[in-house]
């Protein structure tokens, strides 16, 4: 009994001797030894009892009457106890909490990234790396770019041509979103109609792509992510203008609405005028066409993330390119070059999503496009028709556990082909079913193996077998071996894939019925992610293989008068080796450096020997410097490209002289100020002006048989300063 | 002679006074780290701005010559968003894409 009273008593006393006080004072953050206040933070006393949260200033006053500890607290920072003085005064100091959202936080954006996630070999190249760029459309996007050469096919129509791991753009694969794209007749040109700032991000995949995208992919896959009608990062309204010395303007515009809290539209607009005829090098011959082109992508969006996701993508283009000699040449009778295309698609997606069951998923794609070009280079016209529909659906599921995924599913092709040029059939029709079947088997964070096959009813119901392998080894999160194998398919358009060799005097000669084109591809993969004194730097080396098993050869070495056309008889392969390191040197400084060897080789006529007109070596090296909050902007590249082989005639004794083109190396350089809704964009591209002084061989007699403008190794253009600027409404 | 100049010119620009303000603010996403930081970085006399959405707080770097904590917290209220016991501008707030604008969301 007594002993309850003591205990009372005791407890009474302690509450009367720590009788109702107040405590005030201001909490700290120590930056640089000078005190900064901290609005926000949570004062808490040690029993938990009382709590206030700091004002403005840092400020608080809380009254306690059991303790005069506190905590004081804040996301962010390590909490702090301390004993206060009622009466005065009080300081707290809070210190950082090194944690891992910090580094989030203060970790710059790449604007390259070099993937060590995904199973495939994997760039992704943001609209921020496009920013870099002049960028007028997808084929310049590359110009930047380590894995990818971009190079002049002709010097008349002024197209440019990827190149990857020494292959033409025709052997990889691209979609658009997923779905194949720029293929066939627009295999070649396609890529100068998609606009720059239509892009949101690309992905570039080395060596062969998934099944579920189909047969295609010899050497890689880029797919192309347009920018999305419910993406809430889109501004409402986006303006682009463009202009570069020689008169070319370009504009862009993109306008988004939403119209339900599902339901979005957005309309891309892009025009392009180009009319000035310049000859620099006195050759009589425009160094770049003129121009027009009218591009419209209309999309609509119903985006629900719980159920269902759909989208219809309209788009038109009209486009006219025209080159050849400039019409004040004193002649009887001008060269002329023309290519003019009309195209129109749509495009739907229907995905349904479960969201009790995350992996399982229903995809529906559907495709119809309309292909319309004609193209004339002095005499020799090729004109072109072709109709498309594709069709797709995906079912994604796991098959036990969440470990062991796949993707199942059908497509349809249906191609109609009209060409109407000698030695072409008039009319090709192909129905082409096709069913395709991978699995993803992950063994916890360490392995990926991917492994699908598809199996089509090309022409002449041929079932043509498409085997791919992807495999991924995580050493450390951050140090991974990726490899990949696989065979691709594809049928050849002997003409428009290398519609170039028309702006030449010698004859087309399509030798035999060509084959569609059959190849295994190989390659090794080893990205390591690592950290030095605090700058994070990425290294990545890659070998490819290519080997083919049977290929469309286009010949230019064998016959003076002619081109010749003809089915792969011996060896055709392409080795390919490249490293590249990327890294941040500081928050704003940002530096990549890629060497690259390409050995790619054929057999012409019997004999195994380089492909013409490809660099065996190449360098780049960007750096990028921002200011603090980015307020400006400056971009540099420097490229290096090696000798490459000339295209002659063995018999032409005189040319086997001069049988390699000479190295030469380019610079870039673009500053961009942003304003607060605006961005203005300066820059030049090839400072030193470096040009191959006479691309055309036989200039003065177009309508002669020694007139060839395909003998192109470097730039035509010369230097090209540019301005432009971006409006955004958000 | 220029050398010198151009000394003295980088001494006081290296020697000239910043002072660091923080200041709790309504953002909830990267969004809205986007929209402050990109809008507060063109406002007179601030030097250096950085959001943590985690706890909210904004840490400005600013030239005291030249703007005030009092200046700067109004423009935080103009670009949608409360900046301490000030409540954001109505207007600016419904300009904000939606993420922004329904903190219950996040």
């Amino acid at each position: 009994m007594t002993n309850k009273f003591i205990i009372l008593f005791l407890l009474l006393s302690s509450h009367f001797a720590f009788a109702q006080q107040n405590l005030t004072g201001h909490v700290y953050e120590s930056i640089n030894g000078k005190q900064v206040s901290m609005p926000g933070a949570t004062v808490q006393s040690l029993d938990e009892a009382v709590s206030t949260i700091t004002d403005a200033s840092g400020y608080f006053s809380i009254s306690t009457s059991t303790t005069s500890k506190v905590i004081t607290s804040f996301t962010g920072f390590i909490n702090d106890t301390s004993d206060l003085k009622p009466g005065t005064e009080n300081k707290i100091y809070l210190k950082k909490a090194v944690s891992l959202s910090e580094v989030q936080i203060s970790a710059h954006r790449q604007d390259l990234v070099l993937s060590t996630i995904k199973t495939a070999n994997l760039e992704t190249i943001s609209s921020h790396e496009l920013l870099k760029a002049a960028c007028c459309n997808l084929s310049e996007a590359f110009e930047t770019n380590p894995s990818v050469n971009v190079a002049y096919k002709d010097a008349v129509t002024g197209v440019k041509e990827i190149q990857l791991l020494g292959l033409g753009g025709t052997h990889v694969q691209m979609l658009s979103e997923n779905i194949p794209d720029m293929r066939g007749l627009s295999g070649i040109y396609g890529l100068t109609f998609v606009p720059g700032p239509w892009i949101e991000s690309i992905q570039l995949t080395k060596g062969s792509g998934s099944v579920v995208n189909g047969y295609e992919s010899t050497t890689g896959q880029i797919n192309v992510e347009f920018k999305k009608a419910f993406d809430k990062d889109q501004p409402r309204f986006y303006l682009n203008l463009f202009s570069d010395e020689r008169g070319g303007i370009e504009a862009n515009s993109i306008i988004k609405r939403k119209f339900s809290p599902y339901w979005s539209s957005m309309l891309m607009v892009h025009g392009r005028f180009m009319q000035n005829e310049t000859d620099r090098n006195k050759d009589g011959f425009m160094d770049v066409p003129n121009n027009k082109i009218i591009n419209l992508y209309n999309r609509w969006n119903y985006h629900n993330t719980e159920k269902l996701e759909a989208q219809i993508n309209l788009k038109f283009l009209a486009d006219e390119v025209e080159g050849g000699q400039v019409s004040t040449l004193n002649v009887s009778r001008l060269y002329k070059t023309a290519v003019s295309t009309r195209r129109a698609e749509i495009s739907g997606k229907l995905g349904l999503l479960f969201p009790e069951k995350l992996f399982k998923s229903v995809g529906n794609i559907f495709q119809v496009t309309y292909h319309d070009m004609n193209s004339s280079f002095g005499d020799k016209i090729y004109n072109a028709k072709e109709t498309s529909v594709y069709l797709q659906s995906i079912y994604q599921n796991v098959l036990w556990k969440t470990n062991h995924q796949y993707k199942t599913g059908l497509t349809y092709r249906l191609n109609i082909l009209e060409q109407d040029y000698p030695g072409l059939a008039a009319r090709t029709e192909e129905n082409i079913p096709g069913a395709f079947f991978e699995y993803t088997y992950n063994y916890i964070d360490k392995l990926t193996l991917i492994a699908g096959v598809r199996e089509d009813l090309q022409l002449n119901n041929q079932w043509v077998f498409t085997p791919r392998l992807h495999g991924k080894y995580n050493f450390t999160e951050n140090t991974i071996f990726r490899f990949t194998a696989g065979k691709s398919y594809r049928r050849p358009y002997i003409i428009a894939d290398h519609i170039s060799v028309l702006a030449s005097s010698r004859q087309t000669d399509i030798v035999e019925n060509i084959l569609a084109e059959r190849a295994w591809n190989y390659g090794v993969n080893f990205t390591s992610r690592f950290e030095i004194t605090g700058h994070e730097l990425t290294f990545s080396a890659d070998a490819y293989r290519t080997d083919f098993i049977n290929q469309l050869v286009v010949d230019a070495y064998s016959d003076s008068t002619k081109i010749l056309f003809y089915n792969l008889e011996g060896k055709s392969y392409s080795n390919s080796i490249q490293f590249t390191l990327n890294a941040e040197l500081t928050e704003k400084f940002n530096f990549r450096v890629a060497y690259k060897i390409d050995d790619v080789r054929s057999t012409f006529n019997g004999k195994v020997e380089e492909l013409p007109l490809i660099s065996r070596q190449r360098a780049l090296s960007t750096l990028s410097y921002s200011t603090d909050n980015e307020h400006w902007k400056f971009d540099y590249t420097f490229v290096w490209e090696g000798r490459k082989k000339l295209q002659f005639v063995y018999s032409d004794v005189s040319a086997s002289a001069k049988s390699y083109s000479p190295t030469f190396f380019l610079m870039n350089f673009q500053a961009t100020k942003v304003f607060k809704r605006l961005e203005v964009y300066a820059g030049a591209e090839n400072i030193l002006d470096y040009r191959q002084k006479d691309p055309i061989i036989n200039p003065e007699n177009p309508f002669g048989n020694s007139f060839d403008a395909t003998n192109i190794w470097g730039p035509i253009e010369g230097r090209r300063i540019y301005a432009g600027l971006r409006f955004t409404i958000r | 002679m220029k050398l010198l100049v151009i000394f003295l010119f980088i001494s006081v620009q290296g020697f000239s006074q910043t002072d660091t303000l923080k200041v709790m603010t309504s953002a909830v996403c990267e969004m809205c780290k986007k929209t402050i930081e990109h809008d507060m970085s063109f406002e007179k006399g601030v030097k250096k701005i950085s959001l943590d959405v985690e706890n909210k707080l904004l840490t400005v770097i600013y030239d005291p010559k030249k703007t005030s904590p009092e200046k700067i917290r109004i423009a935080i209220t103009k670009t949608g968003y409360d900046a301490d016991s000030l409540k954001a501008d109505p207007k600016a707030f419904k300009r904000l894409p939606e993420c922004c604008r329904n903190p219950e969301q996040h």
